[in-house]
């Protein structure tokens, strides 16, 4: 009983030891800077907002189905100032996407609000029914109204909201 | 008042010009007196010196400002053998102008005579980068310092030991003073003037800049290879490239990018892995600088490959499949539905001689960037 008893606590702990190991290499998107809330999402984290999907042309010219959350969401559940509180000093605010790689876009605040723009700008997690793969994923922004794809940044690990300090 | 006037005027002059004249004299001497007493301690702001194409995206610690009394500090401080266990080795021991700093082999020999993991990275333009070591794992200049300073196998020594042995030369708190206004040595002083020295490293003189500033006319190989340097390749519109300027490109030669460029299909070294934790780095190393890059051989983390030509051989017909190999060397070729670039030999050539226009002899021979120690015995 007492050799079953530690068989038992052993496997528990190992088990314990490779699920942290695993959670630990996951990829994870960080929210933060000028947030109330910052944010560290894992993949599944994103099951608790709405889907949305987008028919876009990429940059291999065919049209793919992207699938995911709003990128105004995630950021409206940081905190970051949005709709009527977009205003004064608030309308100088910008959003910095940085990849796995180092790559970096830049969009201002407003071009990602529902009051200043019919465009929703989507975190994608899947392409074409499958979840994206290394090198594009697990998060990719796609901006359908971009027609230069360059600030579809791939493999999306931070998200920091900063001031423009000119 | 009356007394001080009536004895002034026995001293002086008494008439009334000469008075005048005397009180003005006194006070601006003494007025020349205060500015002097008050600017002793004040370095002078160092002027960087680079092209507007290189851009301003830089951060220079608020803490910690350039300045020229700084910058001397940290170019003695950089060529200083003190700063080792054994009194031999100094950063330029690994760091050599002549090879844009770096030190020609492979990997480096560190103070116990063991071998460092990765080789030694030329210091050029490191105004801009913002995560320094191949794995980019350190924030700052001024943090990055401490790791060859302390490492066993690089300098082996501790900071602590470091601030003891300038403490005890003449000439150390004297730099220091000049340079941050107390005759304290601290290691966050070393670090400092370390960082901004390194700062100062800028190769912006290369026919490359020359050409970009339109004074400099290419050869016809030149130009053949910065055309592929820079193009994707295209053979469905029978265009050739080899796409090098997607991660190497800009006036600078440099994008701060980190990507597993197909060396190896299975990784002894994670590379930025280690730092980062996350499985989607593992085998991802620094796109280092172009600059200077025919004078800073071998070439990898590993300082596996010996030329160029065997760097333009791997791009073109070696890449290996894996997990997290970049995308941008997935699929990439000159031939419809290649799997590889597949250069031809003149093509390597032509590149090659592309990459010479980035060698900046004025960089090299800068005296400003030399070893301030050897030309003092002279």
């Amino acid at each position: 009983m007492f050799l079953k008893k530690t068989l038992f606590a052993t496997l528990v702990i190992q088990l314990f030891c490779v699920v942290t190991l695993w959670a630990q290499t996951e990829s994870t998107l960080a929210i933060s800077g000028e947030v109330s809330v910052p944010l560290t999402l894992k993949k599944s984290d994103l099951a608790a907002f709405e889907t949305i999907s987008h028919k876009v042309k990429d940059r291999d010219g065919k049209e793919h189905e992207f699938k995911g959350v709003a990128l105004f969401e995630l950021l409206k559940k940081a905190g970051v100032s949005n709709g009527a509180q977009l205003r004064g000093e608030n309308l100088v605010k910008y959003v910095l996407i940085q990849a796995a790689d180092g790559y970096e876009v830049l969009y201002a605040l407003p071009e990602i609000d529902p009051d200043f723009t019919d465009q929703i700008i989507l975190l994608a997690t899947e392409k074409d029914g499958k979840a994206l793969e290394n090198g594009e994923g697990p998060f990719r922004i796609i901006t359908p109204n971009d027609k230069k794809q360059a600030r579809w940044i791939r493999e999306v690990r931070s998200i920091k909201v900063g001031f423009a300090k000119e | 008042m009356q007394q001080l006037r009536a004895w002034i005027r026995k001293q002086l002059p008494t008439d009334g010009l000469g008075f005048f004249v005397s009180v003005l004299m006194l006070s601006i001497c003494s007025f020349a007196l205060f500015i002097a007493a008050v600017n002793r301690n004040v370095p002078e702001p160092y002027p960087f010196k680079f092209p507007a194409n290189f851009g301003n995206r830089f951060i220079i610690p608020a803490d910690n400002p350039t300045t020229k009394e700084g910058v001397h500090l940290g170019r003695m401080l950089f060529y200083e053998t003190k700063l080792s266990a054994n009194n031999k080795m100094s950063c330029g021991t690994c760091h050599e102008q002549k090879l844009a700093f770096s030190d020609g082999r492979p990997v480096s020999l560190g103070v116990d005579n063991s071998f460092t993991k990765r080789n030694s990275m030329a210091l050029v333009n490191l105004l801009w980068v913002r995560n320094f070591f191949w794995d980019g794992r350190s924030p700052s200049l001024e943090t990055q310092a401490v790791f060859p300073l302390t490492d066993p196998h690089e300098m082996g020594q501790s900071l602590e030991v470091s601030v003891l042995k300038l403490s005890k030369t003449k000439n150390y708190p004297r730099l220091f003073e000049k340079a941050f206004g107390i005759p304290k040595i601290s290691p966050q002083l070393i670090q400092n003037a370390l960082a901004q020295f390194e700062r100062t490293l800028i190769s912006a003189d290369s026919n490359y800049d020359r050409y970009l500033a339109g004074t400099y006319t290419p050869t016809e190989r030149e130009l053949r290879g910065m055309n592929l340097f820079m193009n994707p390749p295209s053979p469905e519109r029978s265009l050739r490239g080899a796409n090098c300027g997607h991660c190497h490109g800009g006036p600078k030669t440099f994008k701060e990018l980190f990507h597993n460029n197909g060396i190896d299909s299975t990784f002894s070294d994670p590379g930025r892995k280690n730092f980062t934790g996350d499985s989607a780095d593992n085998g991802r190393f620094r796109v280092p600088t172009l600059r200077n890059i025919a004078l800073t051989a071998p070439y990898m983390h590993d300082g596996r490959f010996r030329t160029l030509e065997q760097v333009l051989d791997h791009y073109s017909d070696h890449v290996q499949e894996s997990e997290t190999l970049s995308t941008f060397l997935k699929g990439v070729s000159n031939e419809k539905n290649g799997s590889h670039l597949s250069l031809t030999g003149e093509e390597k050539v032509s590149i090659i001689s592309f990459l010479h226009m980035l060698t900046d002899t004025t960089f090299i021979n800068n005296p400003e960037f030399s070893n301030p120690h050897l030309f003092s015995k002279k």
